[in-house]
């Protein structure tokens, strides 16, 4: 096992990654900026180095200052945390090269992951369904046809060298194919100087659904259940939960088949995510693998009991998973909402400042993972999130209740938070339904 | 009390670590980092090497093996070294220079501070010397001019062409004016090399000073540079012992040359063998002719009731298509080069080469801008004395590699200014007239908008002319004309009627061969209209001068100005 691991991250995620070094008897280095003196993982942390400057590029995603402050300070491995250098297969590589054991999988997984069309690829000749759609992208509304008819409507037709939402058109039969077509291929034109379009499958109002997958170096895989994450906006999740209210346990199964075919066929070891879009039809697609911790994943570990963190630290270290997958019982249901440093008023803009109070709850079957305390001072540099909330109960209607209770509680004041839009979330009476898509938080926001 | 004291830590069970053999604990292996010299930053050398040696953080160009230079830039295997045998000499007895000469070769694996040989780019054969700065700072020693003149001698004899990779800190001080000779010996290799038509290119990376830059660097037909690379003669440490005051930021590096007209272009390193193939490419002139437009030579005759004033307002309107706008539709692979060798590069003047129909041409032209800031750029199109000598030195070019060369006109006059007179304007003028006349090429020359006086015939004595329908020429502005002969420049637009300076007037004086028609209103959107036709005219033109006899054509040329006037 390691002797020292330092953690390539901040905030709470740090934190979290400290504590779980801290039972298992391993001693901690934090790396932070200058302004993250005061963070609570700076404090926390057996050993705290500071590794240059508040932009990121001058410290939390510096390879090359990492790499040193890691063989300075005598540790033998990196938890890299989520974001920053999580998924940068060079500094994974770096890493190997170094004889630095990276917490998370090889160097190899992650750069394949990365690389959607490699990865959509593997997945297909896998056998775990992808959006049926175009690998060449054509310019004759003839071609386009053809394609659509393969990928079943209704189809997304969009710019190849697209992006920002120009030259996309989405056709809902054979018979507006041509009109979608050419409105798309004339704005891309204009817009790229291209005229080559991809057709793919149009995926209308699915839920997010993620699969949390554990394996090890030595080729045994299991999945430690889904997560609805279709609580978000613009991409950005914001309430969590497990297991899905409206996932029935046969389609429940496949995806989570799915998800571990997906893992086996890229040989993947520790701890990963496995995304996919969820029809109302009950169709699935597979998004992308994500190989790394997941900000949501105490979720998992209430209902699953299993820790996280430490389970990718033991695989890391070359220890066998001690468990198998009928070992593992999903009990109960689990919510996690996300507390960021945000003006829900003012289109979400950001609010960083000094912390003037927190009280943050407590009490059966509430969590919190937060970093911050009463003075902190938030600075404007990084992401916005303050602490995630999750709370555990036998069921998805007292789960709901009793993250509205903990979440009433929650008092920050300094800096504006999202904790009252989030308290309308889970007040929602959709939500309490369980009628959600990812086009939730849209549909709602009129209200 | 901070937090951080106050928090219990994490309690080891005090075991002490099992003892790993030192190559399995955490370390930086040898060369796995490299820093860079201009950030500071720690690279990870395999992304540097990826990067050919361009930091990902800064680009900031780091010095290259030669060896990995010829990796980069010669198609794989086809590489064949040349000379690196010659035995070592120390013709002054220098202690110890012999000894540093052995354990600078057991340290690089090179015999000397070049690599020559012979090799493919992108399947087109060149020679190639590369040198490399960990030899001695790459000096030009004995050897050095020996293989460089070795591989001209050679090149001439098999008709190739040579590219040369400069870095070099200058003469070699062991070898003294031994040294100093192979400045001379290399520079007449290549006059050689040169007057047998064929092709020298140098590529100048950091640091090409002293000796080199003052012999076979500064030499190429073509002469490229590195971005940011230091190029000069006198070191600038030195510059500033003499001188005694520092020098500015940026002074003798790439796009100061560039700016000063020594550079042809600035080339980043990823482009760099793509850049070159095309060069070579674009002088093996071994393409057929083959001209795939329309002949739309025969247009209609349509009424023009515009007046002479209204055309000079046309050929300067703001939305008339400048050269630039036909240079993109007519030569899609047009590569622009830079500078007259003198003084500066004049952006009045845009000049270089590319294929037309399969053949290369040389193109020159006067060139406005589309809007104030690329106008000021390009000084509204008014040419200095060094945009004459630039087109002047692309015309000589032209000559040696037996290219066509195509003009296009289009100034308010050569630039009136201070330094421009200083400069020599008349004097570049004239030089530029005078030469044309016997330009042993094909010369054809397109007014497209206004051709200002001595300006616009710098670039327009040709062996035929083209005019647009709505172009002017003329002596000199309307607006000057009026106010000389009448003192009032107001009655400009009568001048405009007397002076005789539209297209048709030009026809009828058998000023320019043809008249071509133009849209209404041409601008950017239909000027395609007009690119047809002149492609079909150019296609005619070549075509015509496929199997050109250089001194006929003077003669024709003569005869052509000879008959004006009296």
């Amino acid at each position: 096992m390691f002797k020292k691991v330092l953690i390539a991250n901040r905030g709470e995620i740090a934190v979290r990654i400290i504590r779980a070094c801290r039972e298992m008897g391993i001693e901690t280095v934090a790396v932070c900026s200058e302004p993250d003196r005061n963070a609570l993982h700076s404090m926390l942390a057996d050993h705290t180095i500071c590794i240059g400057p508040a932009q990121s590029s001058e410290s939390y995603l510096n390879i090359g200052r990492i790499i040193s402050a890691t063989i300075t300070s005598g540790a033998d491995a990196i938890h890299p945390g989520f974001g920053f250098l999580s998924e940068d297969s060079k500094f994974a590589k770096i890493c190997e090269r170094c004889n630095i054991a990276f917490i998370g999988p090889t160097s190899d997984m992650i750069a394949a992951s990365g690389n959607k069309a490699q990865a959509k690829k593997t997945m297909m000749d896998a056998g775990v369904p992808t959006i049926p759609g175009s690998a060449v992208a054509v310019n004759t509304v003839a071609e386009g046809l053809e394609l659509a008819d393969i990928a079943t409507y209704p189809v997304m037709i969009k710019a190849s060298l697209g992006g920002g939402g120009k030259g996309m058109r989405v056709a809902r039969n054979r018979e507006v194919f041509e009109q979608a077509f050419l409105t798309a291929q004339s704005e891309a034109k204009n817009a790229f100087g291209d005229d080559m379009m991809y057709i793919e499958h149009y995926v209308e109002h699915p839920k997010h659904i993620e699969v949390q997958i554990l394996a090890d170096k030595y080729g045994n895989v299991v999945h430690l259940g889904e997560r609805d994450c279709s609580i978000q906006r613009n991409h950005q999740k914001l309430i969590e939960e497990t297991p899905c209210a409206s996932l029935s346990d046969e389609l429940r199964e496949k995806i989570c088949d799915a998800a571990v075919r997906a893992a086996k066929a890229v040989n993947y070891e520790n701890a990963g995510t496995v995304e996919f879009l969820l029809e109302p039809s009950g169709k699935f697609y597979f998004m992308e693998m994500n190989t790394r911790i997941q900000v949501e994943h105490p979720i998992t570990e209430w209902v699953t009991g299993i820790d996280l963190i430490k389970e990718q630290i033991r695989i890391a270290a070359g220890e066998p998973l001690s468990f198998t997958q009928d070992d593992i019982r999903i009990t109960g249901h689990s919510i996690e909402v996300r507390i960021n440093a945000e003006d829900p008023e003012h289109k979400f803009r950001p609010c960083p400042g000094k912390i003037e109070m927190a009280y943050l709850p407590g009490g059966k079957g509430v969590r919190v993972d937060s970093a911050v305390y009463s003075g902190l001072e938030i600075p404007p540099y990084y992401d916005s999130m303050l602490a995630k909330l999750s709370v555990w109960a036998k069921d998805r209607e007292e789960c709901i209740k009793k993250a509205r209770t903990a979440l009433g509680e929650v008092i920050i004041t300094g800096v504006t938070t999202n904790v009252d839009y989030q308290y309308g979330i889970l007040s929602n009476p959709d939500f309490i339904e369980g009628k959600t898509d990812i086009d939730f938080i849209e549909k709602h926001s009129h209200k | 009390m901070e937090l951080r004291y106050l928090f219990k830590k994490t309690q080891t069970d005090n075991v002490e670590p099992e003892s790993k053999a030192a190559s399995e604990s955490p370390q930086t292996p040898q060369g796995l980092f490299q820093k860079c010299d201009s950030c500071g930053e720690t690279i990870f050398a395999e992304e540097l090497r990826q990067e050919l040696f361009v930091c990902p953080t800064c680009g900031n160009y780091f010095r290259m093996f030669a060896s990995t230079r010829i990796g980069n830039i010669i198609d794989r295997g086809t590489f064949e070294e040349w000379d690196n045998d010659i035995p070592e000499k120390n013709p002054l007895q220098t202690p110890g220079y012999e000894a540093k000469i052995r354990r600078l070769q057991d340290k690089t694996e090179l015999d000397e501070a070049i690599v020559t040989g012979r090799g493919l780019i992108n399947g087109h054969p060149s020679c190639i010397g590369v040198m490399d700065c960990r030899f001695m700072m790459a000096s030009m020693g004995s050897i050095v001019g020996e293989k460089i003149t070795r591989m001209f001698e050679r090149a001439t004899e098999e008709g190739l062409p040579v590219i040369i990779f400069t870095a070099s800190g200058g003469a070699r001080m062991q070898e003294g004016i031994v040294s100093l000779m192979q400045m001379a010996k290399t520079s007449a290799a290549i006059k050689r090399h040169s007057d047998k038509g064929l092709l020298y290119i140098t590529v100048l990376t950091d640091p090409t000073t002293g000796g080199v830059t003052a012999s076979f660097a500064m030499l190429g037909d073509i002469i490229l540079a590195e971005p940011g690379a230091l190029i000069g003669f006198a070191g600038p440490r030195v510059i500033e012992q003499t001188i005694g005051q520092k020098l500015p930021e940026g002074f003798q590096r790439s796009e100061f040359l560039l700016e000063h007209g020594f550079v042809d272009a600035i080339v980043a390193r990823k482009e760099m063998k793509d850049y070159l193939g095309n060069i070579l490419k674009l002088h093996e002139n071994s393409g057929e002719f083959v001209f795939d437009g329309a002949d739309t030579k025969e247009q209609k005759k349509r009424k023009n009731t515009l007046t002479a004033w209204d055309k000079v307002m046309i050929s300067r309107g703001k939305d008339r298509p400048v050269a630039e706008d036909y240079i993109v539709k007519l030569f899609p692979d047009f590569v622009e080069f830079h500078g007259d060798r003198y003084v500066k590069d004049d952006q009045a003047i845009m000049g270089g080469i590319a294929t037309f129909a399969g053949r290369s041409v040389t193109v020159i032209a006067e060139s406005k801008g589309h809007d104030t800031k690329q106008n000021v750029e390009r000084n509204f199109g008014m040419p200095s004395p060094d945009g004459y000598r630039k087109a002047l030195r692309l015309m000589k070019q032209a000559e040696k590699f037996g290219r066509p060369v195509i003009c296009f006109i289009d100034t308010p006059g050569a630039y009136c200014g201070l330094e421009a007179e200083e400069r020599g304007q008349g004097e570049a003028i004239a030089k530029n007239l005078y030469e044309l006349s016997s330009l042993k090429v094909p010369v054809l020359s397109v007014i497209i908008s206004e051709a200002g006086s001595g300006g616009a015939l710098a670039l327009g004595v040709s062996d035929k002319v083209l005019m647009l329908e709505n172009a002017i020429y003329a002596i000199l502005s309307p607006e000057g004309y009026a106010s000389i002969l009448w003192k009032d420049s107001k009655r400009a637009p009568e001048a405009a009627s007397e002076m005789k300076l539209t297209a048709e007037d030009m026809l009828s004086l058998g000023i320019v061969e043809k008249v071509i028609a133009e849209p209404d209103d041409l601008s950017a959107a239909n000027l395609s209209e007009v690119t047809e036709v002149l492609a079909s005219e150019l296609a005619s033109f070549i075509s015509g001068n496929l199997d050109f006899n250089g001194d006929a054509l003077c003669e024709e040329r003569y005869k052509r100005y000879r008959k004006y006037g009296v």
